[in-house]
């Protein structure tokens, strides 16, 4: 699989058709990969692929400082053809100055689980085959168990669960950093005329950029958990993220990242919708 | 003979220091993390993980200080700016957190003396644990010190054969908090000391000098591409003291606070213009490392780091500060520092070869 992988990297900048591939290379444990940028053919040795690898590498796709002005190959598990899909929907780039590496792993996060190429070629054959891959299973299956034992909670429990998972917050931005939709200019949060977030990391700041972060993100999330993981706090925000995904699948009957023809709910409105307000 | 402190007399120490009315911090474990944070009880100490999360600057330095509070009157501002720490005993900290205490003690009172800082220095009481095994993070023998170091500490606790630590009483002030606990140690025929000593990895002395002569140096373009722009390295870092002073309140009052800032953000450098003079991720790693092991060293004579691998084992893309030590220690070899007069640049020739698409 690697070598199929390492091939197609090679004929993607051997033949010019990209300036760049970014993908996952080699650490010094295989839990230990880190995203690799390569723009030489002769060295796509350097890319490796293992359960362990769940950098969400789409993040870089709006990144000005690193992205060339041409193409760039991306190795994308079924997280990033979800972010690709979302950030092409939200018109930051064209679908074609993106060509898509589909790579894909029975079990993230298990060692040994088994990995493969993915076929589609293109963005929308690659949506298709990613929304087949996750039909019928969650994908977030313990994040879904836990937001459900959120949501039996009192509003008090609530409450006090989330002071002290936000108590904990450092204000690093690790989790806005390591998220592919959070590629705003200048952040709500670093706005500050006015101030609308206090920046102190103190109770009322923390949870007014937790909780806003996530109102940001509402049908755009697709739930790679890069965010959580990224938190050097330990603070669940795959949770918080994960309810208001549940939320719009609910009210839109909706789902990020599966299409990126369709206008995305959060942007839309119909003229015939049941609710007054939107109108 | 020695002081000895049994190791199931860890938490009666910790329980004298509670009676005594200290607040005592440690490593807890919180929501499946190891934290310095005040303990609740002694059993609350959790010595299972090597290094903490965050690092105890927090309880010097912390994420947030308040300076003062304010309440505005009609005519008047009624200001409140009272200080005074609690009494604490910071126990579990290693060689390397005690070690930063020494080098922050040199810039917070350089000029101005930072009485927040220095009222929590002079109210806390640091028993350090020695470390008995390192990770792949771990770099303190590179920084030319090591896992049992006193600098900085108050107390130095060894662990040795026998279920015991070693008790080095370093500072007035932790033999005053011996003899204010006497009833918790004994003396004894220590056993052999049980400290791991990491691999020495890079040569120090060639860091700066490299650093000091390769501003553009390929490297910079390379290597640093991944960097997600987050504060967590810095956050973590004992070391790291950059702050942002602001006034957080309503028409009635509010409170001036002293906030953790770092250089690996965006908007650390940008002015009002809209010109920033790091105008990308690359050139925040390069004034990182300049910082740390230049700016620092000239002035205050000792490096930003000490080598305890918070930053590394945190970093969402494991982008390794040590491991860009160890290049340009292999940089500095291959390409030494030119006699004086001559060009000053030591650019290798693979690195030459390297053509750059990215910007810095």
């Amino acid at each position: 699989m690697i070598e199929q992988l390492r091939q197609r990297a090679r004929e993607l900048l051997g033949e010019g058709k990209v300036a760049l591939v970014i993908g996952h290379g080699r650490g010094s444990s295989p839990q230990a990969t880190f995203p690799v940028f390569i723009t030489k053919a002769d060295a796509v040795d350097r890319l490796v692929f293992n359960p362990f690898c769940r950098n969400n590498l789409a993040v870089y796709l709006t990144r000005k400082d690193i992205m060339p002005k041409g193409a760039v190959g991306l190795v994308a598990r079924p997280e990033e053809v979800r972010s690709v899909a979302v950030l092409v929907q939200e018109q930051q780039f064209d679908a074609d100055r993106v060509v898509l590496i589909g790579v894909a792993c029975a079990e993230p996060g298990k060692e040994g689980a088994a990995c493969e190429m993915l076929k589609g070629r293109t963005l929308k054959e690659l949506e298709a085959e990613v929304a087949e891959r996750l039909k019928g299973r969650d994908p977030a299956q313990d994040v879904a168990a836990r937001v459900k034992e959120l949501e039996a909670m009192t509003p008090e429990q609530r409450l006090a669960f989330w002071e002290k998972e936000f108590s904990r917050c450092i204000r690093c931005y690790a989790c806005r950093q390591a998220c592919p939709m959070c590629y705003c200019e200048r952040c709500i949060v670093e706005k500050n005329q006015p101030q609308w977030i206090p920046s102190s990391a103190r109770p009322l700041g923390n949870y007014f950029w937790n909780v806003i972060r996530a109102f940001h993100l509402a049908g755009r999330c697709i739930g790679c958990g890069a965010c959580a993981r990224a938190c050097p706090m330990g603070i669940p925000l795959d949770l918080l993220n994960a309810k208001v995904a549940r939320e719009v699948k609910e009210s839109f009957a909706y789902e990020a990242g599966f299409d990126h023809e369709v206008p995305p709910p959060m942007a839309s409105f119909r003229t015939d919708d049941e609710q007054e307000f939107i109108k | 003979m020695a002081m000895l402190l049994a190791r199931k007399n860890l938490h009666a120490l910790l329980r004298g220091a509670m009676e005594k009315k200290y607040r005592v911090v440690g490593p807890t474990r919180t929501a499946g993390i190891v934290l310095f944070a005040e303990l609740s009880d002694p059993g609350a100490l959790c010595l299972d993980e090597l290094n903490t999360q965050n690092s105890i600057k927090e309880f010097f330095f912390p994420k947030s200080e308040t300076l003062l509070t304010y309440t505005l009157g009609k005519k008047d501002v009624a200001i409140a700016d009272d200080f005074a720490p609690p009494r604490t005993v910071l126990i579990g900290g290693r060689a390397c957190d005690a070690r930063s205490l020494v080098a922050l003690d040199r810039l917070f009172g350089w000029d101005y003396k930072d009485k927040f800082y220095f009222k929590r220095r002079e109210a806390t009481c640091v028993i350090t644990l020695a470390c008995d095994r390192f990770d792949e993070a771990c770099f303190c023998t590179s920084l030319g010190f090591g896992p049992r170091a006193t600098e900085g500490s108050d107390i130095l606790l060894v662990p040795a054969e026998g279920d015991a630590y070693i008790v080095e009483a370093v500072t007035d002030k932790g033999r005053a908090l011996i003899a204010e606990l006497e009833d918790v140690f004994t003396e004894g025929t220590p056993g052999a000391e049980k400290v791991a000593y990491p691999e020495k990895k890079f040569d120090l002395a060639a860091v700066k000098p490299w650093l000091e002569r390769n501003f553009d140096h390929p490297i910079w373009k390379e290597e640093f591409l991944s960097c997600l722009g987050c504060g967590t390295c810095t956050y973590q870092c004992p070391m790291c003291h950059c702050f942002d002073i602001v006034d957080e309140g309503d028409i009635h009052g509010g409170a001036r606070c002293k906030n953790w800032d770092s250089c690996q953000f965006a908007l650390f450098t940008l002015h009002t213009s809209g010109h920033n003079p790091r105008p990308a991720q690359a050139s925040r790693w390069r004034q990182r490392l300049r910082h740390k092991f230049v700016y620092y060293a000239d002035k205050f004579g000792t490096e930003a780091c000490v080598g305890c691998g918070r930053c590394i084992r945190n970093c969402p893309v494991r982008l390794s500060i040590l491991d860009k030590l160890v290049l340009i220690g292999r940089e500095a070899a291959a390409a030494p520092a030119p006699p004086a007069g001559a060009q000053p640049r030591g650019v290798t020739k693979r690195w030459r070869a390297t053509t750059s698409i990215f910007r810095i």
